[in-house]
């Protein structure tokens, strides 16, 4: 096991090098001349080549990539085009927003995935059954941003339960809208995976035992099915928020949730380079990071991952 | 599920359609398909009305009323702002739809399939680079990714279809990878380079043959998610751009009139949710005759 978290972070490394490298080279090839976003519509060619030379615009794109990493690692990720702030700054006040909003959505994600798979197994093949499995095909095949669009007309315009967009305090009703959207299609998903999770036990032996001991059924599911359904469940989570997190600038664009996905969005329009590097960079790590995660978790929670690594 | 040798023959194709049709789903969303193509070739000859014609006010009960007029019997799906018919637009970007999730995945199988096999079949450190770089790639923020391509090569059909290539290749590749490893080590790929079977006739008889069943699933299942994308980044307008009819641009300039026409936002986006739908039940009808082992 330690074998394997040890090799997995040996290449982790790599793999953000590699991921930075990537992005340098789509925002290199992006029109737009930096020089001239930096120094405004209106200034003079002088002014341009001398922030151009300034900047090290002028140089060989490799120079300009190795000097980016060093900049990134010494703590200095660059001035937006656009407010002239510091991108560190924002991306330390956008990123707990996305990871506020997506851990909101994994949570209900799971609440609802989990309870409704296991309710659609312990009725299986009756209508409740057929009605919640038809709902999760369905959740899986709404785009994301029709979705919001939706939800936001019922809850927000038509019966005005909750702000259609933008944010406010923790725990605040602000969050309910976008979370609930980025929850909905996974937990679908989930509500898929547990289902079958929870039929493959059904015909076990430590669960024919139980109820032939004459448990109630509902120690039996407490007790002994839902333990041993949470492997592929629990590997699906891992999945499932690496989703979310490419999901969620959709969800903060259309409502106006100020975190990285809209933050990346906003300076892709607005082509302020060191604010979109910054914020791909950010959200690609943190995938990479949660796959990570996931495959450690995977392998606390099955003895056999141990029990093969050790042999 | 490997098929086997009879199979690949033309009573193995039959059959599979056979036992496709067999599923009630499977069976009413190939309908449903069929019928999509012959909407989306002959838009023009079914459309009901013009999908460009303005209709800039209207006379009902003795009042003048402007657009966006309500669903009728005469507009389907209502108008939009302009007085023009929704539903015919939604027919003519029901193709737009089709051709992006054919040809998307079409691309995504060329670039997928081609670096999966090569990295299954030449170990080292070609392999290790290849699923590496799927690594980062299935990391990245897809739609962010595909918007920022779009705006490099400037957005249109063509532009939409490379930028969503190139974000979705990685899955395959790694499909492709893992069952290409399984089959070279298999007694017949041994068998026959040991019999002097150079390496494109191995990866063409042996190895191609024998990972065709969940290619195909990998095609079909890859069509949702593509048309979604296109819809996506449409209505963000990193995608197709007017006059082009895409149901993403639609259901984009109807946020503007959400609250007084809904439908201007409904219909279109149900249409999507359809297609995807029909497409994610061939798909696992697909699966169950094909791949059953995958579930």
């Amino acid at each position: 096991m330690l074998k394997l978290i040890g090799s997995r972070l040996l290449v982790l490394p790599l793999l953000l090098l590699l991921l930075s490298a990537l992005i340098f080279a789509l925002l290199y090839l992006l029109p737009g001349d930096p020089a001239r976003i930096m120094a405004g519509e209106y200034a003079s060619t002088e002014t341009v080549e001398r922030i151009r030379v300034q900047m090290g615009f002028d140089r060989h794109p490799a120079i300009q990539y190795l000097t980016y990493v060093r900049n990134v690692i010494q703590g200095e990720w660059g001035r937006s085009y656009q407010s002239n702030r510091l991108v560190l700054e924002d991306i330390k006040q956008v990123f707990p927003k996305t990871v506020k909003v997506t851990l909101a959505a994994e949570i209900m994600s799971i609440v609802l995935g989990v309870s409704f798979g296991v309710l659609a197994a312990v009725r299986s093949n009756s209508w409740i059954d057929r009605s919640l499995m038809t709902v999760s095909v369905l959740s899986l095949s709404m785009p994301l941003f029709w979705l919001a669009l939706l939800l936001q007309l019922l809850f927000a315009m038509r019966l005005g339960w909750l702000p259609p967009s933008g944010s406010g305090d923790l725990f605040s009703r602000y969050i309910i809208l976008p979370a609930l959207t980025l929850a909905i299609p996974s937990s679908g998903y989930l509500a898929r995976i547990t289902r079958a999770a929870m039929l493959d036990t059904q015909q076990a032996d430590y669960v024919l035992t139980a109820r032939s001991k004459g448990l109630r059924e509902f120690s039996v599911i407490t007790k002994h099915m839902l333990p041993n359904a949470w492997l592929p469940i629990i590997s699906v989570i891992g999945v499932d928020l690496a989703r979310l997190l490419a999901g969620v600038a959709i969800i903060e664009v259309i409502y106006a949730w100020p975190g990285l996905g809209k933050y990346a969005f906003d300076a892709l329009a607005h082509r302020d380079f060191p604010a979109l590097q910054a914020s791909l960079n950010v959200l690609a790590a943190a995938v990479l990071f949660v796959n990570l995660g996931s495959d450690i978790l995977y392998g606390l929670a099955d003895p056999r991952v141990r029990a093969e690594e050790n042999a | 599920m490997i098929l086997s040798r009879t199979d690949k023959s033309d009573v193995g194709r039959i059959s599979v359609l056979v036992r496709l049709w067999r599923s009630k789903s499977t069976a009413v969303s190939m309908v449903f398909i069929v019928i999509l193509a012959v909407v989306g070739l002959l838009a023009p000859v079914i459309a009901p009305k013009d999908p460009t014609a303005i209709e800039i006010f209207r006379e009902v009960e003795g009042e003048m009323i402007n657009p966006p007029f309500p669903p009728s019997a005469e507009n389907w799906f209502g108008t939009d702002q302009l007085g023009r018919d929704i539903f015919s637009r939604v027919l003519y970007a029901i193709r737009t739809s089709l051709v992006i999730g054919l040809l998307v995945r079409g691309g995504v199988m060329i670039v997928g399939v081609g670096l999966g096999l090569m990295a299954g079949y030449l170990p080292g450190i070609v392999a290790k680079a290849t699923m590496r770089l799927t690594d980062v790639m299935l990391a990245f923020p897809a739609l962010i990714i595909a918007m920022a391509v779009t705006a490099i090569l400037g957005p249109s059909l063509s532009t939409v279809i490379i930028a969503l290539v190139l974000v979705s290749w990685p899955d395959v590749t790694r499909l492709v990878y893992g069952q290409t490893l399984g089959i070279r080590a298999s007694d017949y790929v041994v068998a026959a380079r040991s019999l002097g079977a150079n390496n494109f006739r191995i990866i063409a008889k042996h190895i191609l043959p024998n990972i065709a069943s969940p290619i195909i699933v990998a095609f079909s299942m890859g069509i949702p998610g593509a048309i979604m994308y296109e819809a996506g980044l449409s209505f963000f307008g990193f995608g197709i751009q007017p006059p082009m009819p895409s149901l993403g641009l639609i259901i984009s300039d109807g946020r503007g009139y959400m609250t007084v026409a809904p439908w201007y936002t409904i219909f279109p986006g149900l249409t999507l949710v359809a297609i995807v739908l029909a497409f994610n039940f061939l798909g696992e009808g697909l699966i169950d005759v094909l791949d059953p082992r995958s579930k």
